[in-house]
């Protein structure tokens, strides 16, 4: 395993990690799913998780906003740790977004209202001061004349946008992103994958497990490699796709590849 | 349209691309069909089987059809709906109250126009279809007043006892009946009653002697028959020495009486009749029918009572007069000191006090005595029931009409001319409203009179809908908490629903009425009425749980799983999220069990309430109604059935109209 300091892209090395797991263990009964995971990760990071299918990507990420429960080890989020204590995970969760495969919208809520719901609720923002946030965010998203439809008449690709303008609603520090684009058509793709881009360029802390290896190379500050519940190799894109070390790691590419 | 192939699959070069720049014309479809005989080939009589089962299914509908028609043209006795009416719709509800379930009558349409127009549920087309029905139940009553001829009724006088079978009658010498000013009485002598076939014939009002001579009638020419197909049996079937025997006994038995019309002279003697004042007892008129005058005819000076008086000369003999616009009289009781007369097929009615003679009631020609004899043709049946009916209906249903128009105008209205702020939501808004104070004005206007007054569809009504509102937040709360984490909560809940579920409702209403009181002495004082609510909404409440926890069920763990991620807590997330949800897919199961629910509380006859059934049941145990339980129990069906029809067809609506689950995805 290469130990690659996260490295610069704007993103300061001096800083506080905004997200520290140590040890993290987790088991869905007897199978042991993540495996000693200890990685720390800095504000305004673009980390993009890879690996093949079961490997553990999902529930590590979920585990980071307790989704999940891990049973060892210690996360540690924005100087938070996650524990038992309920107030602990809702602090949390205001400061972590998260973006599903599948959406994940609320059908029977208008766009509008499936953006303004959280933070009228949550943060206990009056109605006017959510309306504009989420006028705000479906324009920087790209879709502000979809405002009054249902997630039902929309396209997947347009979801995905209104799904990621919900999670930013709350105004996170944090957004994870869980396979954001597997569930689309291929046109459709670009014009998530756009507004993420443009969410990293703007200095979001985000952790995205994805296939899309263009937008890895693209726009990640660190490139982490699950197997089998373990982080097996990490770097930046550049030493990753062109100089992985690990068997595992090259024969992955050059399956996807 | 452009077709390339592959450039490497070793295709000849010429086939290796093709391009089509031709552009096809736009076509309409071909038609389907080609007028009515295609469609019955296509559609009724594909192939043999097809035509079989198509045969089959007409003639067994037709034959159900043609056999119910006839009887409730011809046969049935629907006086008992008529008369009954308001029995059938609020039972014993006092009369000074009824305003109260008028206006909420009123209330509620209004509030279910609203509703309709709000979720676009249907188009203003129902309305012209609704006024059409309503205009036709102004139009009709006088339609057939006009043209169909006065009611007439067979009038029997003489001094005779007349038997038949069991029964002995005797005419009533005297008789009083309710006329209205400008009126004209005909009284007439049939000549051709001359013999027994004849009599057997008759139809119409007839008293009872009159309804005596003619089963007599009948008696006979049944005895002759039987005797007619004795004898044709003995001289003409191959028989055993027994058999004949048998059948010469038999025949022996019978004895045939001679003719009714020779026994009772029936109308060969001169009739004299008088038509007196009811009030001053004045003679108004007197005239003698015989076989050879013609028939005599009365103008009415006043509204009130009239007498009859008939009497034969000839002891021995009998008549029967036909009469016309003698009508029965129908009593009704508002107390026992304010009774009204009114005749069968008008609306006048008298209040004044009955006639009397040497300090003697006259016998009134009421239903109870004149019964429809014979068979009724369907000029009679629309005179005799349909436009008493409908007289009574027109109101009432022109006025719930507007009540529905106007609720309807008023949510269109509202979604037009509202401030833009509201972004067309104020309708909604205003319905909710409406729909959350509906519960509070029915109770404001039904509260003042006593629960044991209520009864027919008004108590049905009400045992639902308390049925269903509450035992809507009751069974949500138990599907949330048959759900819950807790395991106390969860036991708690599973078993109260199994157990309700375990249980026919039945009994549910039994250990209500019964039970209730044992628990705490307190409840003694609640009455019956409140029980079986009380029963009602716990068995309902455990059905609306499992429905409603199928559709949490139903829903993605997706769906949770955002809302978790958002920050929402779990009372948060059951409220906005998954229970709006679940309840949108439980809309036609829960329409479901309303319309069932309204079924079931049938069952609250049991335990002694007067509801829609119950009242069917006992309008038919007043003495001129014994015998009429089909009739009742028609009727009552047809309430059912219209009221199940209508929330189905509501709740299909707005479904169709994408307010309900039609939303999901
Ligand atoms: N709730 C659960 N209970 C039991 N096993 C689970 C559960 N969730 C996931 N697993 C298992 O844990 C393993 C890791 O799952 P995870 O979803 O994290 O994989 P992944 O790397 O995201 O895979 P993919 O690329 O297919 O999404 C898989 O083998 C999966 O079957
Ligand atoms: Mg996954």
């Amino acid at each position: 395993m290469v130990d690659a300091a996260p490295v610069a892209n704007g993103v300061s090395t001096n800083t506080e990690p905004i997200i520290r797991c140590i040890n993290v263990n987790k088991w869905f009964g007897e199978f042991h799913v993540l495996r000693d995971i200890t990685v720390d990760i800095y504000p305004g990071e673009v980390v993009v998780i890879i690996g093949p299918s079961g490997s553990g990507k999902s529930t590590f990420i979920r585990c980071i906003n307790r989704l999940e429960e891990h049973q060892e080890g210690k996360i540690i989020v924005d100087g938070i740790e996650l524990s038992h204590d309920v107030r602990n995970i809702a602090a949390i969760r205001r400061e972590i977004g998260m973006v599903f495969q599948q959406f994940n919208l609320f059908p029977h809520l208008s766009v509008l209202q499936n953006i303004m719901l959280a933070p009228m609720k949550v943060r206990n923002w009056k109605k006017d001061r959510a309306e504009a946030k989420a006028r705000e965010l479906l324009e920087r998203v790209g879709i502000p004349e979809q405002c009054d439809k249902y997630p039902g008449q929309l396209s997947g690709g347009q979801q995905q946008r209104v799904a990621i303008a919900r999670a930013l609603a709350m105004e996170p520090k944090i957004m994870l992103f869980d396979e954001p684009t597997s569930a689309l058509d291929p046109e459709m793709i670009k014009e998530v994958l756009d507004v993420m881009k443009e969410l990293a360029l703007s200095g979001m802390t985000m952790i995205v497990v994805t296939h899309e290896m263009g937008f890895a190379r693209e726009v990640a500050d660190r490139v982490l490699f699950f197997d089998q519940g373990r982080i097996v190799e990490q770097g930046t894109p550049e030493h990753f796709f062109q100089n992985a070390q690990h068997p595992r790691t090259q024969l992955f590419l050059s399956q996807i590849l | 349209m452009t077709t390339i192939s592959d450039p490497h699959s070793g295709l000849p070069e010429r086939v290796r691309t093709q391009v089509n720049y031709d552009e096809p014309a736009i076509k309409p479809p071909p038609l389907l069909s080609v007028g009515p005989l295609a469609w019955m080939r296509n559609n009724l009589f594909r192939s043999t089987f097809d035509t079989i089962l198509t045969v089959v299914f007409a003639l067994v509908s037709i034959s159900i059809i043609t056999g119910l028609l006839t009887w409730a043209i011809q046969g049935a006795n629907w006086f008992v709906i008529t008369r009954n009416l308001r029995l059938f719709m609020v039972g014993r509800f006092p009369v000074g109250e009824l305003w109260r379930t008028e206006w909420m009558a009123l209330f509620i349409m209004f509030v279910a126009g609203f509703g309709l127009a709000t979720y676009r549920a249907v188009s203003y087309r129902i309305f012209i279809f609704a006024i059409v029905v309503v205009a036709l139940s102004f139009a009709i009553p006088p339609i057939v007043a006009a043209t169909t001829p006065p009611e007439y009724s067979l009038l029997a006088a003489g001094n005779t006892e007349v038997a038949a079978g069991t029964v002995t009658e005797t005419p009533i010498p005297e008789l009083a009946f309710v006329g209205q000013a400008g009126e004209e009485i005909t009284i007439s002598y049939p000549t051709s009653l001359g013999d027994d076939a004849r009599l057997a014939t008759l139809s119409g009002f007839t008293d009872r002697a009159t309804t005596a001579v003619i089963n007599a009638a009948r008696n006979r020419l049944a005895q002759e028959e039987t005797t007619a197909r004795l004898q044709e049996r003995l001289a003409n079937a191959p028989l055993t020495e027994e058999q004949r025997e048998a059948l010469s006994a038999q025949l022996a038995g019978i004895e045939i009486p001679p003719p009714v019309t020779d026994t009772l002279q029936v109308n060969t003697q001169p009739v004299d009749i008088e038509i007196l004042h009811g009030e001053t007892l004045d003679v108004l008129a007197q005239a003698t029918l015989s076989q050879e005058s013609e028939s005599f005819s009365l103008t009415l000076p006043d509204d009130g009572w009239y007498i009859l008086r008939k009497t034969m000369r000839d002891e021995g003999s009998l008549a029967i007069l036909e009469a016309r616009n003698i009508e029965p009289v129908l009593v009704s009781e508002l107390s026992a000191l304010d009774v009204r007369y009114r005749s069968m097929t008008s609306d006048f009615e008298t209040g004044a006090r009955r006639p009397r003679i040497d300090g003697l009631d006259v016998p009134i020609i009421n239903i109870i005595d004149y019964q429809y004899f014979g068979k009724r043709n369907f000029p009679e049946f629309m005179k005799l029931y349909v436009a008493p009916l409908l007289a009574q209906l027109d109101t009432p249903l022109l006025f719930l009409l507007l009540a529905t128009g106007i609720g309807y105008a008023a949510s269109y209205g509202l979604s037009r001319y509202s401030p833009p702020v509201y972004r067309g939501q104020l309708p909604l808004r205003v319905f909710s409203i409406l729909f959350l104070i509906s519960p509070i004005v029915i109770y404001i206007l039904l509260s003042a009179v006593n629960t044991s007054r209520w009864g027919g569809l008004l108590l049905t009504f009400m045992l639902t809908a308390v049925g269903i509102v509450l035992s809507f937040p009751i069974g949500v709360l138990l599907a949330l908490g048959r759900r819950s984490s807790l395991p106390v909560v969860k036991g708690v809940c599973i078993f109260f629903i199994e157990v309700v579920r375990g249980v026919p409702l039945i009994t549910v209403l039994f250990i209500a009425n019964l039970m209730l009181p044992m628990l705490h002495p307190s409840l003694v004082q609640v009455d019956a009425v409140l029980r079986a609510m009380a029963g009602i909404t716990l068995f309902s409440a455990a059905y609306l749980a499992e429905n409603v926890r199928g559709g949490l069920q139903a829903i993605p763990p997706g769906q949770e799983e955002a809302a978790r991620a958002l920050g929402l807590s779990g009372v948060q997330i059951t409220l906005y999220i998954t229970l709006p949800q679940a309840l949108r897919a439980v809309i036609p199961a829960l329409v479901g069990q309303a319309i069932s629910l309204f079924k079931d509380t049938s069952l609250v006859a049991i335990i002694g309430l007067f509801d829609l059934t119950r009242i069917a049941d006992s309008v038919i145990s007043q003495p001129e109604f014994i015998g009429a339980r089909p009739e009742s129990y028609l009727f009552i069906s047809i309430i059912y059935f219209v009221f199940s029809y209508l929330m189905a067809w509501v709740s299909r609506k707005i479904e169709a109209s994408g307010s309900g689950a039609a939303r999901r995805f």
